[in-house]
C-alpha cells in the first residue's frame, strides 16, 4: 500500500505541475483565436459603428521589454487596432531576447495564425528567412524602427539616420565645433544604432574641432545611462553629451555629481522637454524619435490586409526641439516617465487623442 | 535508457511493468506532460502541424542540450553556472569560423568546437578542484569570463553558417521549415549515448556514485576530484553542441545573447526534469521534455492571450513548486527507512 501511495504521489505532481501553468495563466480558453473571415468572436468592442466584414488578427515580436519607449510602442499598436475597429486581437509576443529568441517567436506568431506580423528587429539581416516564411504562408511583416533587408518586409520608422546627424550638429553647433562630447549610444548592433552612427559620422566629418572623449552603449537602459553619466561626469571633462534616447536620467546625473550643466542632446522624452523647460541653466535639445511609430506600423499592416496600396517604406523625419515654443507644444503633464510626448502621429494614425495611447487598451481589453 | 531514477532503491515483488513505470515515473510523467501541453496547444491555435513541430523542437533544442549539460555536472555533484556563457562562446565562434566555408569545414570546426569547449570546461573542473573553492563561484567567474571573450571575438553580431549545417540542426537550409527531424535525431542520438553511457557504464555511473556521497566514493576507490573534471568536460561539450544549434537557427553568432539568462533556464530544466540539485540523482532522458516544457512556455502563453513575461513568473513558481515536492518526497522516503 505504501508504495502504491508513492506512486500515486508522483502522478498526483504531474498533475498539480500541470494545473499549476493551465491556473497561472488566468485560464482565458474561451478566447482561443480561431478567426476566421467574418467571425467576430467574443469580446466584441464598442468602437466604431459599422463593423467591417473582415477582422484581423495582428502579431506583434518584441525584444526588449521594460522600456518606456517599446512600451509606448506596444501600446500605440493597441491603439490604432482599436481605432481601426477590425481587428479581433492583437497577439504579443514580448519578451527580453536576442535573434535566435526573435526568430523563434515570429515563427509562433506565423504558427499561431495572425494576419500580419509587426516587429521591432533585433538584427538587420538575420530575421530574413524567417521573414521569407512568414511571406510564403501570405502573412506580411512590418518592420518598425529600424530597418531589415528582407526584400518582402514593410519598413516604418523614424529616419535614425537623420536621428542622429541633426542631433550631433545641433550640439556641435552649441559648442561652436570646439569641444570635448561624449557619445552616449543605443543597443550594440541593433540597426537603429548603427544608422544613428552613420548620421553621427556623417556631422563629425564636419567639425574637425569636435573631439569624441567618451563612447559606450548604454542598451537604452535609463538606469545603465544613468550610471555611464555619473562616470563621465565625475571622471571627465565633457563640454557636452549626444545620448541616443537615455536623456532625463542623463540630465539628473549632474546634480548628482555637482557639476555645472553642458548641453545635452536626447530624444522627445516627456521627462526630458520637462526638464529643458523647466531646470535652469541646462540647455539642450530633444530630437524626436516618436514611439508612436508602433501605431503607424499597424495602420501599414491594416491598409496591406485591406487591399490598399502601400509603399514599402514609410520614414518620419525628425524634428528638433529647442525653443520654449516647442517644447511646450508637446508636453503632456502627467506622464510617465520615459514616455514620449509625441503620439499622434498624423496622417498615419486613426486614434485623435493621446490618450488612446496612454490607455494602452488593444480590441477587447 | 537505464539512467538511475529518483526510485531507483525500490525493491520489492511486483509485476515487472509496475517496477519499471515506479522506476522511471518521474521521466515519464516528464514526457507526459510535455504531449499534454503540445496537445493543449494544439486547440489553442488553428492550425497544428509539421510547422508548429518543427518551430518548437528546433528552437527549443538550444535550451534542451544545455540542460543535458547541466544535468551532467550536477549529477556528479557540481553546479555549472557558466554553461550559458559557453553557449553564447561556442555560437559566437561558430559563426565566425564557418561563415563562408563549405559544410566539410564546418563539420570540422564544429567538431573542434565541442572538444575545445569539452577541455576549457574541463579546465573549470580542475579549478575547482585545486582551489577547493565551491563551483558556484568558479563558474559565475567562468560565466562572465566567456560572455566577455564572446564580445571579444565577435564585437558586433555577425558571421555565419554553412547551410547544410543549418539543416543539421533545423531541417532547413534557412533555419526555418517544416522538418523537425534532424533536430529530433541530433538530440536522440546524443542524449540516448550519453543517457546509455550514465547509467551503464563502470565511468558514467562513477559520476552518480560521487554526486551521491563523495567520501564514501572515494572510500570505494573512485578517483572523485577525475569524475568532476570528467563531468565538467561532457557538460562544456554539450553547452557547445547548444551553442552551435543557436548558431544554425540565428544564422549567425550574437554575443549580447546574456549567457546567465540561459544558466538560469538550464538550471530550471533540470530541477523540472527530476535532477537533484544535491547532486547523485537524475535522467537526462527526463531533462529532454523539461527542456522543451520551459521552450514551449512562452508559445502557449502567447496563445492563451497573456505576457509571454508571466513565463518567468510561471518558470520561477514551477521551481519551487517541484523542489518543495521532491523535498516532500525525500523526507517521506527516509521517514519509511
Amino acid at each position: 500500500m505504501d508504495n502504491r501511495g508513492k506512486f500515486i504521489t508522483r502522478w498526483l505532481v504531474i498533475l498539480a505541475v500541470l494545473a499549476l501553468i493551465a491556473a497561472a495563466c488566468g485560464g482565458d480558453d474561451d478566447e482561443s483565436t480561431e478567426t476566421t473571415a467574418g467571425d467576430d468572436d467574443g469580446g466584441t468592442t464598442e468602437t466604431t459603428a459599422a463593423p467591417a466584414d473582415e477582422t484581423f488578427v495582428l502579431g506583434v515580436s518584441n525584444t526588449l521589454v521594460g522600456n518606456a519607449w517599446r512600451e509606448q510602442m506596444i501600446c500605440a499598436i493597441k491603439a490604432e487596432a482599436r481605432a481601426r475597429g477590425n481587428v479581433s486581437e492583437v497577439v504579443l509576443q514580448n519578451r527580453n531576447t536576442d535573434v535566435a529568441g526573435q526568430i523563434a517567436d515570429i515563427q509562433t506568431l506565423i504558427s499561431q495564425g495572425v494576419d500580419a506580423i509587426i516587429i521591432n528587429p533585433a538584427d538587420r539581416s538575420a530575421l530574413d528567412d524567417v521573414i521569407a516564411e512568414a511571406d510564403a504562408q501570405g502573412i506580411p511583416v512590418i518592420s518598425v524602427d529600424a530597418p531589415v533587408t528582407a526584400p518582402q518586409a514593410y519598413f516604418v520608422s523614424n529616419n535614425q539616420v537623420e536621428y542622429g546627424e541633426v542631433g550631433a550638429r545641433w550640439l556641435f553647433e552649441a559648442l561652436g565645433g570646439e569641444g570635448k562630447v561624449a557619445y552616449m549610444r543605443g543597443l550594440d548592433g541593433h540597426p537603429a544604432d548603427t544608422d544613428r552612427d552613420t548620421g553621427w559620422d556623417a556631422a563629425l566629418a564636419d567639425y574637425p574641432g569636435i573631439e569624441v572623449v567618451y563612447e559606450n552603449w548604454t542598451g537604452w537602459d535609463p538606469s545603465q545611462g544613468a550610471q555611464q553619466a555619473l562616470e563621465i561626469l565625475t571622471s571627465m571633462e565633457v563640454d557636452g553629451i549626444w545620448t541616443s534616447g537615455i536623456d532625463y536620467s542623463v540630465v539628473e546625473q549632474f546634480e548628482v555629481a555637482g557639476v555645472d550643466y553642458v548641453p545635452v542632446v536626447g530624444a522627445d522624452n516627456n521627462a526630458f522637454i520637462e526638464q529643458l523647460m523647466t531646470v535652469e541653466d541646462l540647455s539642450g535639445a530633444g530630437v524626436s524619435n516618436p514611439p508612436s511609430i508602433g501605431g503607424v506600423g499597424a495602420a501599414v499592416a491594416l491598409d496591406i490586409l485591406e487591399g490598399k496600396d502601400v509603399a514599402k517604406e514609410t520614414l518620419l523625419t525628425p524634428v528638433v526641439l529647442d525653443t520654449m515654443e516647442e517644447l511646450e507644444a508637446v508636453f503632456v503633464p502627467d506622464l510617465t516617465a520615459g514616455w514620449s510626448s509625441y503620439m499622434v502621429i498624423e496622417p498615419y494614425v486613426s486614434y485623435t487623442s493621446p490618450q488612446d495611447v496612454i490607455d494602452c487598451k488593444g480590441p477587447g481589453e | 535508457m537505464t539512467a538511475l531514477g529518483r526510485e531507483t532503491l525500490v525493491s520489492g515483488s511486483q509485476a515487472p511493468w509496475r517496477r519499471w513505470a515506479r522506476r522511471h515515473g518521474w521521466t515519464i510523467g516528464v514526457w507526459v506532460l510535455l504531449l499534454a501541453l503540445i496537445a493543449y496547444y494544439a486547440t489553442l491555435i488553428p492550425r497544428f502541424g509539421a510547422f508548429q513541430v518543427a518551430s518548437i523542437v528546433n528552437n527549443g533544442s538550444p535550451l534542451v542540450f544545455l540542460a543535458v549539460a547541466q544535468a551532467i555536472i550536477v549529477i556528479a555533484g557540481g553546479i555549472d553556472l557558466g554553461v550559458g556563457g559557453m553557449l553564447v562562446l561556442t555560437s559566437v565562434t561558430a559563426a565566425r569560423l564557418m561563415e563562408g566555408q563549405p559544410l566539410v569545414v564546418g563539420l570540422v570546426v564544429a567538431v573542434a568546437i565541442i572538444f575545445a569547449a569539452g577541455a576549457i570546461n574541463a579546465g573549470v573542473g580542475w579549478i575547482i578542484n585545486v582551489s577547493k573553492v565551491p563551483d558556484i563561484v568558479i563558474t559565475l567567474g567562468s560565466l562572465y569570463f566567456f560572455q566577455g571573450l564572446a564580445l571579444a571575438i565577435l564585437p558586433n553580431p555577425a558571421g555565419g553558417a554553412n547551410e547544410w549545417f543549418r539543416w543539421l540542426f533545423t531541417g532547413s537550409k534557412t533555419g526555418i521549415g517544416s522538418n523537425p527531424w534532424p533536430a529530433i535525431v541530433m538530440i536522440t542520438i546524443t542524449v540516448t549515448a550519453i543517457g546509455w553511457w550514465l547509467g551503464k557504464t563502470r565511468q558514467g555511473l562513477s559520476l552518480y556514485a560521487v554526486g551521491s556521497n563523495k567520501t564514501a566514493a572515494y572510500l570505494s576507490g573512485l578517483n572523485a576530484a577525475r569524475v568532476k573534471v570528467l563531468s565538467y568536460a561532457i557538460g562544456g561539450g554539450f553547452a557547445a553542441m547548444a551553442g552551435l544549434a543557436n548558431t544554425a537557427i540565428a544564422g549567425r553568432g550574437n554575443a549580447n545573447t546574456v549567457g546567465g539568462n540561459l544558466t538560469l533556464n538550464s538550471v530550471a530544466a533540470i530541477v523540472l526534469g527530476g535532477v537533484a540539485l544535491t547532486g547523485g540523482i537524475g535522467s537526462v532522458i527526463a531533462v529532454v521534455p523539461a527542456g522543451l516544457i520551459l521552450f514551449f512556455l512562452s508559445p502557449i502563453l502567447t496563445a492563451m492571450g497573456v505576457d509571454p513575461n508571466s513565463a518567468q513568473v510561471v518558470q520561477g513558481v514551477l521551481i519551487v513548486l517541484v523542489m518543495m515536492v521532491t523535498g516532500i518526497i525525500e523526507w517521506r522516503r527516509r521517514l519509511r527507512s
